[in-house]
């Protein structure tokens, strides 16, 4: 076994072979933490089940529910259980304003950032705190699975994702207690998972239409070093999208105004279930239960749903010819292309892909795992294991500074290599000043306020002189996570001079800091709660199946059985009412043996209908 | 494995291994390029020190802007230029039948987009690249005297490429208007 010893003040080195890592794929609709296992990625599993929603619901009692759990809370309680976060890390409320409307939550922006007012918590949480209850369940997972701690993870981001995303999602992980190794693009990620490193050479392009974001990458392999030669997208383009465009379609069409939030979830879940089962079948119906009307029923073709998608997929299509003239190159020159994410399982997506770039597309790996498998091996690699290639990414969006008249003056150009660097010298206009104000942008456009404000730097401490005799020089960086860190010098006197860091959309160190504090201080009470939650859903589960099971198989119950199921069911209520989590495990034990013989009834019932020529499936759905 | 800090003003040439020469053979620049990427980048490094992995990712840093500049003809030639002693100012005269004619051709494009002449940017675009084209071209020949001769042969050889790099800017600049007025009606 090799050990490293650390030196005094670096967190990072430990024994070099025995480290666990893990690489996650932090999405807009499901999370993944997968690791390698002899040679190979695997996602790590709960209950059989990889998904975990990215769903984080907060509870009055100021415990924190994530995943499926919280998914359940969701159509109850729609503004404290946030679902896609994603969309919303690292921005302001101007940058959302298209979606805002659609999100139930009550958002509140403090002039730098979005923040969610949420119950439980006397003040609004921000994304980053939301991204890191979903990594804090990754890793409670893959620790468990594991058998010990985690000592660093890879976590993946859309290409697309500009410094400030990037900065909220790496604060996300520290705040969850993570070593972030590397930020890594998520199309690298997929190469990765495909193995195309192990080819010599090739050409290959990743389309990533997954819940809320779309990306379209072209990588370059060349004797072990995989490019990232050009990267586009949209970061507010998704499946989310084509499921609220049914639902508004569907429900517009009956004269149902989407009026309240639980309405708006549960017609998008239904347009979601249309959508996921129209990649199998032809047609399907639309089935809503209203509230104070008739249950809406509707059929829903799959050339339908190709028409509802078309403006989704046009919008990928401009991206993806965009892309291909950034790497000067031409669909005829791809050896390859990769599908990522949920979405692309649809048939409809998968023609369309194979039509833009003239080649049907990869897809023998899930594309809901791909990522996570890929940045698992990057995980590997980075933990000690070996390094086979190296990962060249680009910088998605130019950086730039405000020069005079509002207009940005572009330092490092987009689909520039990273790492990339970049200087500006700036002189003193006026006697005796000692100081500057420097506003950092990224974007494409010439003008302030087109452009993404990342932060605005005071530069201060510059010797008094006659007015452009101080000359200070800004020095950008930006690292192998894309992230910019940017440093200044008086040269003139050589001192280097003070700055002082405001992010404009994004979390201070100080911020950081006592948030990890507030997390540790409430630790104990909210495990205790949200065991309780965690238990009382599953307590709501299980009584609503047997209501169900009892109002459509009557029949099947025998007075002895019945007495016992509807005894077991009061005491089951009764005890979720109270706040012992451990009397209601005991009491849905008690439930699930009470009712056993009436679930045992119905299953033979559903074996004979089986024989009886029937689809065990159509059996099963009944069953449900 | 170790990488000694890259210091200011480097030579961009010596960053890729490479002899300081304006005909350099475009895959063997891109296989030193990837080459020494390998060796220096940070991902390399993510168990070292933090000192290493600083070095490592100002080494990446530098290998990357060395490729860039080193793979376009016209900045390998202002770089080269300037390794020779000879800078390009801001300020620079050029021959006035040449600045006389760009104005013409600068007027003829303003009119053309006014009008909303696409056809017309797009010849004019057409030209433009054939005589950027042709420049960046003539930059081989006048660089090889550079690099064969010395005194005052060689003065007059770099004062001639000088010349010709002060020209491509103008043809650039050009070029990137054309650009533009296309971009805006796509837009």
């Amino acid at each position: 076994m090799l050990f490293q010893i650390a030196e005094p003040g670096e967190s990072r080195a430990v024994e070099a072979c025995t480290q666990r890592v893990v690489g996650i794929d932090l999405g807009t609709t499901n999370s993944l933490v997968a690791y390698v296992a002899d040679g190979s990625p695997v996602v790590i599993a709960e209950d059989g089940d990889p998904i975990v929603p990215s769903v984080v619901h907060y509870d009055a009692g100021g415990a924190v529910l994530v995943g499926r759990t919280a998914e359940a809370l969701a159509a109850d309680r729609p503004r404290d259980t946030i679902a896609s976060v994603k969309r919303l890390i690292g921005r302001g409320l101007r940058d959302i304003e298209a979606i805002r409307g659609l999100l139930p939550y009550e958002l509140i922006d403090d002039g730098r950032m979005v923040k969610l007012a949420v119950a439980g918590r006397d003040r609004p949480v921000t994304p980053v705190e939301v991204s890191a209850e979903i990594l804090r369940e990754l890793k409670r997972r893959a620790e468990a699975h594991l058998g010990g701690p985690i000592e660093g993870a890879v976590i993946t981001v859309p290409a697309y994702f500009d410094d400030a995303q990037r900065q909220a999602t790496r604060d996300a992980g520290r705040l969850a207690g993570l070593e972030v190794l590397r930020l890594l693009a998520e199309p690298t990620a997929a190469a990765l998972a495909y193995g195309l490193d192990r080819g010599s050479k090739g050409i290959y392009a990743v389309f990533d239409l997954g819940g809320g974001t779309f990306d379209v990458s072209i990588l370059k392999l060349v004797e072990g070093v995989f490019e990232v030669r050009a990267t586009g997208g949209d970061s507010a383009l998704g499946g989310d999208d084509i499921d609220r465009a049914l639902a508004q379609r569907v429900l517009g069409e009956a004269g149902v105004a989407l009026d309240s939030a639980r309405l708006v979830r549960r017609a998008v879940a239904e347009a979601r279930a249309v959508k996921e089962r129209l990649s199998a079948d032809e047609a399907t119906v639309y089935a809503l239960e209203l509230d104070d009307r008739p249950r809406l029923e509707r059929a829903v073709s799959r050339a339908e749903l190709a028409a509802v998608m078309q403006p989704f997929l046009d919008r990928t299509g401009r991206a993806c010819r965009r892309v291909l003239k950034d790497a000067e190159l031409s669909a005829d020159d791809l050896d390859g292309v990769i599908l990522v994410g949920g979405s692309t399982r649809s048939p409809i997506v998968r023609a369309y892909v194979a039509d833009v770039f003239g080649k049907p597309p990869l897809c023998d790996l899930d594309p809901d795992q791909v990522v996570a498998l890929g940045a698992a091996v990057q995980a590997d690699v980075l933990g000690g294991g070996e390094q086979k290639v190296v990962l060249l990414d680009v910088i998605p969006l130019s950086l730039g500074i405000e020069t005079m008249g509002g207009v940005v003056e572009k330092l490092i150009h987009r689909n520039t290599t990273i790492p990339a660097g970049a200087q500006q010298v700036f002189t003193t206009f006026a006697d005796n000043q000692t100081g500057f104000d420097i506003h950092v942008l990224q974007g494409e456009r010439e003008t302030v306020d087109a452009c993404r404000s990342l932060a605005r730097f005071q530069l201060r401490g510059i010797p008094p002189m006659v007015a452009g005799m101080a000359r200070a020089e800004i020095a950008f960086l930006v690292d192998a996570d894309g992230i910019l860190r940017v440093t200044a010098k008086e040269q003139t006197s050589g001192k280097e001079a003070s700055i002082e860091v405001t992010p404009s959309y994004g979390l201070t160190d100080e911020e950081v800091e006592r948030m990890l504090l507030d997390s540790f201080e409430h630790a104990e009470d909210d495990l205790a709660r949200r065991n309780l939650l965690v238990e009382r859903v599953e307590a709501q589960r299980i009584l609503d199946a047997t209501r169900h099971a009892i109002a459509t198989d009557d029949g099947l119950l025998d007075d002895d059985v019945r007495a016992a199921t509807e005894a077991a069911m009061a005491h089951l209520e009764r005890v979720a009412a109270g706040t012992d989590h451990l009397a209601i495990r005991a009491a849905v034990e008690a439930l699930d043996l009470a009712s056993k013989p009436f679930a045992q009834a119905r299953m033979n019932r559903a074996v004979n209908a089986a024989m009886q020529g029937r689809r065990l499936d159509e059996v099963e759905e009944e069953l449900r | 494995m170790s990488a000694s800090p890259p210091h200011r003003g480097e030579d961009l040439f010596a960053l890729l291994g490479l002899a300081p020469t304006f005909q350099l053979d475009a895959a063997e620049l891109e296989r030193s390029y990837l080459e020494r990427s390998r060796e220096v980048h940070p991902d390399r490094f993510a168990s070292a020190p933090a000192g290493e992995r600083v070095v490592a990712l100002q080494r990446s840093m530098a290998v990357n802007e060395a490729y860039k500049t080193l793979k376009r003809p016209v900045k390998r030639a202002e770089y080269l230029l300037g390794r020779h002693g000879v800078a390009i100012g801001s300020n620079e005269r050029l021959d006035p039948a040449f600045l006389a004619e760009v104005l013409e051709l600068r007027e003829e494009l303003a009119e053309a987009r006014q009008a909303g002449d696409l056809p017309k940017v797009t010849r004019l675009e057409k030209a433009m690249k054939g005589r950027h084209g042709a420049a960046v071209a003539s930059l081989g020949p006048l660089f090889a005297r550079v690099e064969a001769s010395g005194g005052d042969e060689r003065a007059r050889a770099l004062a001639d490429a000088k010349t010709t790099l002060i020209l491509l800017r103008y043809l650039a600049r050009y070029l990137e208007e054309c650009e533009a007025a296309l971009d805006e009606d796509a837009a």
